[in-house]
């Protein structure tokens, strides 16, 4: 029986340790393309910060602006763009995110979906959700002309009235440890007016007016919106697979510590058997 | 001459911040230059070349639409994308073109998916007739 026991031992130590390999490799993996992922990230921020205040102060320079994009009006229908990741093994990343869409929903409501990632797309997908768009398979290379695209698409339903309110789900990148999932509204601009402590009247010129310069901006500062969201979701991506295999390889290694252990004890018991049955056996001579 | 602060933003980063003389953009309404101490000014800019002048010379780049806002602290230009016509592939721009033609014959009926290749299509020139002005 022993011996039996020994086997068994020995084979699990081996499972755990391939499966250590993989972890660890994958670890390895996410924290370089982490390096490269979270650079992108900066980088887009400054111009999604620049063009945001630019829309703050044209709105507020015009004492009666209002256009379709900043009227608020009855919410009837929702659509929800949500960011998630390709591939699971990333600890809650996934499942984080997509709780928060469902917790966003209110009773009985089934907003439209964009799913940006291939987890957000099944999920969405198999439970009865209106799919409008699905975009797997974009995270890493986030291209601008598919973040035009899903910008469009957002930008015509709203202005076309098939959905009231836009909204934004994607993990924010706080540091390689820490990642939040947040919402973002994103249509209708809430107020920019509010955002802004004093407008400024420096008589600035609008060619040809301040409501078609933000008109024609509207879907480039939500195209970059949501290059900046993807970028900053798949750093999150990143960060977080990057400790849940850590953690994944810690325990795989003190699993093979205790199961070493009981190996040791087992091969003890046997050669102690045997010593046994010698001893008695001379004995009985 | 009198100089300003440029900037160039684009969602890959900061293109370019210094010092120039004078910066010719196409705007919606028409190509617009824009000197030290201009008065504040805000347009959308269409797919076309910009024109800087610094004290070394004149450089031209590609813009593939955004917006320009010139205030006291100089001018920033907010682009999609930005190249200087040095760092212009022209192969890349090429292929782009050829791949924007077949898909507007492709895409006749929808209208969105036209209006995304005629987007390309005038990009790719842009980048190069860019490319073929700054060699001449």
């Amino acid at each position: 029986m022993a011996s039996g026991n020994m086997k068994d031992i020995k084979r699990r130590v081996k499972s755990v340790e391939s499966t250590m390999q993989i972890t660890k490799a994958m670890r390895l993996v996410a924290s370089s393309k982490l390096r490269r992922a979270k650079q992108k990230a900066q980088a887009a921020r400054p111009f999604f910060e620049a063009q945001y205040a630019l829309m703050c102060r044209i709105a507020g320079e015009t004492s009666n602006f209002s256009t379709v994009f900043t009227r608020r009006r009855e919410v009837k229908n929702r659509l929800f763009i949500v960011i998630a990741g390709d591939r699971g093994l990333a600890g809650g990343y996934n499942s984080n995110i997509i709780k928060l869409a469902e917790q966003a929903k209110k009773d009985g409501e089934s907003p439209k979906i964009i799913a940006i990632g291939k987890k957000a797309a099944d999920y969405f997908s198999k439970h009865g959700y209106e799919m409008t768009a699905e975009y797997p398979g974009l995270a890493e290379h986030v291209k601008t002309a598919d973040a035009a695209d899903i910008a469009q698409t957002a930008v015509d339903m709203f202005a076309s009235g098939v959905v009231d309110e836009i909204r934004l789900f994607y993990t924010e990148f706080v540091s390689p440890l820490v990642q939040t999932p947040a919402e973002l509204e994103v249509l209708p601009i809430s107020s920019p007016k509010a955002k802004i402590a004093a407008p400024n009247k420096m008589g600035t010129t609008f060619d040809p007016s301040p409501e078609a310069v933000f008109n024609r901006a509207i879907p480039k500062l939500i195209t970059s919106l949501i290059v900046c969201s993807v970028n900053e979701a798949y750093a999150s991506e990143l960060g977080a697979r990057r400790t849940a295999m850590e953690n994944a390889t810690d325990n795989a290694e003190e699993m093979i510590e205790h199961l070493s252990l009981m190996y040791n004890r087992a091969r003890q018991e046997k050669i102690t058997n045997e010593l046994n049955e010698i001893v008695s056996g001379a004995n009985a001579l | 001459m009198t100089e300003f602060n440029l900037k160039i933003l684009t969602p890959e980063g900061v293109a370019y911040d210094g010092m120039v003389q004078s910066v010719i953009v196409r705007t919606t309404v028409g190509d617009k230059g824009i000197l030290a101490k201009h008065e504040p000014y805000v347009a959308a800019l269409v797919i076309g070349q910009m024109k800087v002048r610094t004290a070394d010379g004149v450089r031209i780049g590609a813009v593939s639409s955004g917006m320009v806002e010139v205030n006291d602290s100089g001018t920033t230009v907010l682009a999609q994308s930005f190249e200087w016509a040095d760092e212009i592939d022209v192969e890349r721009a090429n292929r782009a073109l050829k791949i924007a033609e077949e898909r507007m014959k492709q895409y006749k009926d929808d209208k969105r998916k036209l209006d995304i290749a005629e987007y390309k299509l005038k990009r790719a020139v842009n980048r190069i007739n860019t490319a073929s002005d700054y060699k001449r």
